[in-house]
């Protein structure tokens, strides 16, 4: 489902050239649940940019559902991570001025051919997944921390992307919430076959994925 | 995505409402001075019912007895006036007014009929005016021999007065003041003593626009002045059609001449196309001032509203990261900015149509006509517009730059 092949990457400014990624090797099938784990400044976060085309890689290969990354254009990537890829942050990043169904909705405005109608009716059943169907006419202000994960989830999964790249999505929330989050995100990648990479610092978590990826200093160390 | 950026707007309404207010007081302002300029051009575009090409005007200031009693002599001299300015090879025709083009001055009159208001300027013209002045007779016919001595007052009508007082009916031949609504205060002293002749439209002229060009387009009625009593009147000025290549050396040897004739009135000569030019001044000055006020007034806006926008898309550069990561292109994130701000515009612009329409209900710039209202309108909506897209090509180019791994950990 993602592979990756001696891929790089340095950040270069005009004094200091700063290696986050050295010659990453990474092969992850489809429907597994992994983990990268390794300290800050490690590359993690870069590691799963690059997985998410949020980043270009400076050297490497990447194909994603056997689909080989050639052309780094704004219009085949931004289709790509519509597509393939869902994303699941940290803070969340919800929009505070739109309610959870239109925060939900966001990945669908961006793909053709959907009517509001759809929309509407994808992103209830997205919510009705993570559990939030009592909650869709709530503001993220009115939602405690879970939820609005659980929010960020159903907006991930909206667009019934193959793969998820969930960055410590559980470093916000205390023990029992981040519980909670893991159990959804199992249940995705258990019933609905999805791929999931998740970024975390916290090995309780990281030991309920399948595979462990650990990172330093930029490079894979197993 | 239109509902969902009406949704954004909507939602963020407090953030919104100043710039929302800042376009609803810039249309306002714009409209103002836009109203205006529509409303003289539009005045401009209509025949001016004269020719001012190598017409000068005498303006005469004359001392008179407040009891009328040199009447007689005044209308005396005002003949021999003309009769020896006719000897001047310069001038191929002349003829004495009331008021000359673009004077300042003006006889206003009117009446109602069947309680609706007819107002008009008036002039009282010698004969030889149509000829000064090149005024084009659209029906019947200019002053002539053939109403010396007669049992009427001959008058001539502009079109839009023949059209207030008659309507459709043809007014040749008729008496205006038979249209009239009696006066509620019954006749006026002065119509007791001196029975006056009664009235009679004997032509209908394009227009004359004593004005100018961009004075309201109003109704108008030329008495014919016999220069004898009763009903002769002395003129402010006389008029006169000079040869092409006269050149301002004449102007002394008339003065001279006109001094001679009438040694206790005083003269001041100007080509009409001279007045013509002073009178286009007084009407450029205020609408320059005004649109000077109000281009100040945009700018502020323009500089504002870029400034709100730029801070808009900085603070918001987690959003547009989180979009990007969701698949919205550079280019849907420069449309949503930009297409945000043309929602927001567009409530502020929609509350000051709201407010404008109202304005001919309240009769409040009651001069212009529904078209000027609507050009300007139009035009003040065009231009807020244009101006707001212009303030929002920057903030949303920028929207584009950013890069959505740097923008999702922006702080």
């Amino acid at each position: 489902m993602i592979q990756l092949e001696g891929v790089e990457k340095v950040y270069r400014t005009d004094r200091i050239e700063t290696i986050a990624l050295t010659n990453i090797n990474l092969n992850v099938r489809a429907g597994e649940f992994i983990s990268i784990m390794g300290p800050s400044g490690s590359g993690k976060s870069t590691l799963l940019n690059v997985i998410g085309l949020l980043d270009v890689p400076t050297g490497g290969k990447v194909a994603l559902n056997q689909k080989p990354i050639t052309a780094y254009t704004d219009k085949y990537l931004a289709q790509m991570r519509n597509e393939e890829l869902g994303f699941i942050f940290q803070t969340f990043h919800l929009i505070n001025d739109l309610s959870v169904v239109d925060n939900v909705e966001i990945p669908l405005l961006y793909r053709k051919g959907l009517s509001s109608a759809d929309r509407r009716k994808r992103a209830l059943e997205a919510l009705e997944k993570v559990g939030l169907q009592s909650r869709v006419y709530h503001f993220p202000g009115q939602l405690s921390g879970g939820q609005q994960q659980r929010v960020a989830i159903a907006r991930a999964i909206v667009g019934n992307p193959k793969i998820l790249l969930a960055d410590e999505p559980t470093g916000n929330l205390d023990s029992q919430m981040g519980d909670e989050i893991m159990e959804v995100l199992q249940s995705l990648n258990r019933d609905h076959q999805t791929t999931v990479v998740m970024v975390t610092h916290d090995p309780r978590q990281a030991e309920k994925t399948e595979r462990i990826v650990r990172l330093f200093d930029g490079r894979q160390v197993s | 995505m239109f509902r969902h950026l009406c949704k954004l707007v909507w939602n963020r309404k407090r953030v919104n409402f100043l710039i929302t207010l800042e376009i609803f007081i810039s249309f306002l302002v714009v409209f103002g001075v836009i109203v205006f300029a529509v409303y003289y051009l539009d005045n401009y575009r209509h025949p001016l019912g004269f020719n001012y090409e190598n017409v000068w005007a005498v303006q005469v200031g004359i001392e008179k007895k407040s009891d009328d009693s040199d009447r007689q002599r005044l209308l005396d001299t005002t003949k021999q006036m003309l009769a020896t300015l006719k000897d001047f090879g310069e001038i191929e025709h002349v003829a004495a007014v009331w008021g000359a083009p673009y004077s300042r001055g003006n006889w206003q009159s009117g009446n109602t009929i069947k309680g609706r208001n007819v107002r008009f300027w008036g002039n009282f013209m010698t004969d030889e005016a149509k000829d000064v002045f090149g005024i084009n007779i659209v029906r019947g016919r200019w002053f002539g021999k053939e109403d010396d001595g007669a049992n009427y007052n001959p008058i001539i009508l502009n079109q839009k007065t023949a059209r207030d007082i008659f309507g459709d009916e043809d007014p040749l031949g008729k008496n205006p003041e038979e249209r009239f609504d009696p006066d509620p205060d019954g006749p006026s002293p002065s119509a007791n003593r001196e029975p006056k002749k009664p009235e009679r439209v004997i032509g209908i002229i394009d227009d004359f626009r004593k004005n100018g060009e961009f004075a309201e387009l109003f109704g108008y009625q030329i008495f014919r002045n016999t220069l004898t009593m009763p009903d002769g009147r002395e003129p402010r000025a006389f008029v006169m059609k000079v040869r092409p290549g006269t050149t301002a050396e004449f102007e002394e040897k008339l003065v001279k001449r006109m001094q001679a004739i009438a040694k206790d009135w005083s003269f001041e000569v100007k080509t009409i196309a001279q007045m013509r030019s002073e009178n286009h001044t007084s009407y450029y000055v205020p609408i320059a001032a005004f649109g000077l006020v109000a281009g100040f007034l945009m700018l502020m806006v323009a500089l504002g509203l870029t400034g709100v926008l730029w801070q808009s898309v900085t603070q918001r550069t987690k959003e547009i990261g989180l979009r990007r990561a969701k698949g919205a292109t550079a280019t849907r994130i420069y449309k949503q900015i930009l297409g945000e701000l043309l929602v927001i515009t567009t409530f502020g612009l929609l509350i000051g149509v709201l407010v404008v329409i109202q304005f001919p209900l309240l009769d409040f710039l009651g001069f212009a006509t529904k078209q000027v209202y609507l050009y300007s309108m139009l035009l003040s909506l065009a231009l807020i517009y244009l101006l707001t897209i212009a303030c929002g090509l920057y903030p949303s180019r920028l929207a584009t730059k950013v890069q959505p791994a740097e923008a999702l950990h922006y702080e």
